[in-house]
C-alpha cells in the first residue's frame, strides 16, 4: 500500500516534469499529472496480477484516454497536450535505448528482442487509445452537457 | 471584410506549419486548417505530412505548399492556436484578429523559466519504472545526472544544426557521469542511473505517437516519426556507449 503511494507520487512528479519540458500551458499541468499518476497505478497493479506485457499497458492507455479526454473538456485544451506528459512513464523509451545500445555493442539478438518488445508495448498503448476514444465518443455529449450545466450554476 | 481566397490559404498554411512544428498530430493539423477555411468562407482541403503542409482551395486552383521542419515539443503553441481557431470558428473574432493572433503566436517565446525546466528534467529523471528495483541512492543521483544530460542536449541543440547531435551529446554526458559515479563508489549500478536519467531524452512518446498515427491511417507521417525515433535512440545509445567507454579507459578497467 505504501509502495503504491510512492509509485503514485513519483509518477505524478514525472508527468509534471515532462509537462514542463514540453511547455504545456499551466492550467493543464495538474490534470496531466493526475492522469499520469492514475495510469501508472493501474499499470503497477496489473503488472503484479498478470505476466502479460500487453494487458497492463493496454489498460493504462485506456485510463489515460478516458481521463485525458474528460480533462480536455473541463480545461478546454487539445487532448494531445494531456496525452504526452501522462504517457512519459509508460512509453518504451528505455527499452528502445537499450536495444539500440545492444546494437552498438554488437549484441544482435538482444537488440532484436528489444525492438520487438518496443513495438509490442507501443502497439498496446496505441490500441488502448483507440479503445478509449471509441468509448469516449459515446459519452462525450452527455458529459459535455453535464459539465456545461455545472459551470453555469 | 470578407477575406480573399489567397489570404485564407496563406493563413491556413501558417497555422498548419506552427501546429506541425510544435508537436501536434497530423489529423489535428488538417482539421484545424479546414475548420478555419470553412469559417472564413473559403472551403479548403489540407493535407499534412511530417515534412510539408499542402492547402488547396476547393473552389479554385490555388494550392499552397509549406515546408516544415519538426522541432521539439512546444505544446503551449498548439494550445494557443487551438483556442484561437475555436474563437474564430465560433465567430467571436474576425479574420484580421485571427491573422494578428497567429503572427503573435508564431513569434512568441512564452516558456517556463530555465530553473523550472531544470526541475522538470530532474523530476522526469526519477523513473517510476525503476522504483524498488534500483536503490534510492541511484535514483537520487539520476535526478542530477538527468539534469546534466538535459542541459547538455539543450546546449548542443543551440550550437549545431546537424540533426541528432544534441541527443548524442546528452547520452554522452549521462554515460560519462553515471559510469564515473559508479567508479568512485557513489552509485551502485551505472546502468540503472543511465536508464533513469535518460527519461527526458528518449523518444518513447514519439514511438507511441507514430503508432497512433499509423493506426489512424496516417501512414506517411507515422513511418517518418518511427524512423526518426529509432535514429534518435541510436544517437543516444551511441553517446552513452562512448561516454562509458571513456571513463572505463581512464579508470583502467576493461572496455
Amino acid at each position: 500500500m505504501l509502495q503504491l503511494l510512492i509509485h503514485a507520487i513519483i509518477s505524478f512528479a514525472s508527468s509534471i516534469g515532462f509537462g514542463i519540458i514540453t511547455n504545456i500551458p499551466r492550467r493543464t499541468l495538474l490534470p496531466a499529472g493526475i492522469t499520469g499518476s492514475a495510469s501508472w497505478v493501474v499499470y503497477v497493479l496489473l503488472t503484479g496480477a498478470t505476466k502479460s506485457v500487453i494487458i497492463p499497458n493496454l489498460a493504462a492507455a485506456v485510463t489515460i484516454g478516458l481521463l485525458a479526454n474528460t480533462a480536455a473538456l473541463i480545461v478546454k485544451a487539445p487532448v494531445n497536450v494531456m496525452y504526452i506528459p501522462s504517457l512519459v512513464s509508460l512509453v518504451p523509451g528505455a527499452i528502445i535505448y537499450m536495444s539500440m545500445k545492444d546494437f552498438t555493442l554488437g549484441k544482435d539478438m538482444a537488440a532484436q528482442q528489444g525492438l520487438v518488445k518496443t513495438l509490442t508495448i507501443a502497439i498496446a498503448l496505441a490500441v488502448g487509445f483507440v479503445i478509449a476514444e471509441a468509448l469516449f465518443n459515446q459519452i462525450r455529449q452527455p458529459l459535455f452537457k453535464a459539465l456545461h450545466r455545472q459551470t453555469q450554476r | 471584410m470578407t477575406p480573399n481566397e489567397k489570404n485564407v490559404i496563406a493563413l491556413c498554411g501558417r497555422v498548419g506549419k506552427i501546429l506541425l512544428e510544435n508537436g501536434a498530430e497530423t489529423s489535428r493539423v488538417e482539421s484545424t486548417a479546414e475548420y478555419i477555411g470553412a469559417a472564413a468562407g473559403v472551403p479548403v482541403s489540407c493535407h499534412a505530412t511530417m515534412t510539408a503542409v499542402f492547402v488547396d482551395a476547393n473552389t479554385g486552383t490555388h494550392t499552397h505548399l509549406v515546408k516544415v521542419r519538426t522541432k521539439n515539443f512546444n505544446l503551449r503553441k498548439v494550445d494557443d492556436i487551438n483556442s484561437l481557431s475555436r474563437q474564430f470558428t465560433a465567430g467571436h473574432i474576425d479574420f484580421a484578429a485571427l491573422s494578428a493572433g497567429v503572427a503573435t503566436i508564431e513569434n512568441e517565446k512564452k516558456d517556463f523559466t530555465l530553473p523550472q525546466k531544470i526541475l522538470g528534467a530532474g523530476l522526469v529523471s526519477v523513473a517510476p519504472m525503476l522504483l524498488f528495483k534500483a536503490t534510492w541512492g541511484d535514483l537520487g543521483l539520476a535526478f542530477f545526472v538527468g539534469i546534466a544530460g538535459y542541459l547538455a542536449s539543450l546546449w548542443a541543440d543551440q550550437r549545431t544544426v546537424t540533426p541528432y547531435i544534441a541527443s548524442g551529446i546528452g547520452g554522452l554526458v549521462i554515460g560519462l557521469l553515471a559510469t564515473l559515479l559508479q567508479a568512485i563508489g557513489w552509485g551502485s549500478n551505472a546502468d540503472n542511473i543511465i536508464i533513469s536519467a535518460l527519461m527526458p531524452l528518449v523518444p518513447g512518446v514519439a514511438i507511441t505517437n507514430s503508432l497512433r498515427e499509423l493506426i489512424g491511417k496516417e501512414t506517411i507521417s507515422g513511418t517518418v516519426r518511427a524512423i526518426d525515433a529509432v535514429l534518435v535512440a541510436g544517437a543516444i545509445g551511441g553517446g552513452v556507449v562512448v561516454g562509458s567507454a571513456v571513463i572505463r579507459l581512464l579508470t583502467g578497467g576493461a572496455l
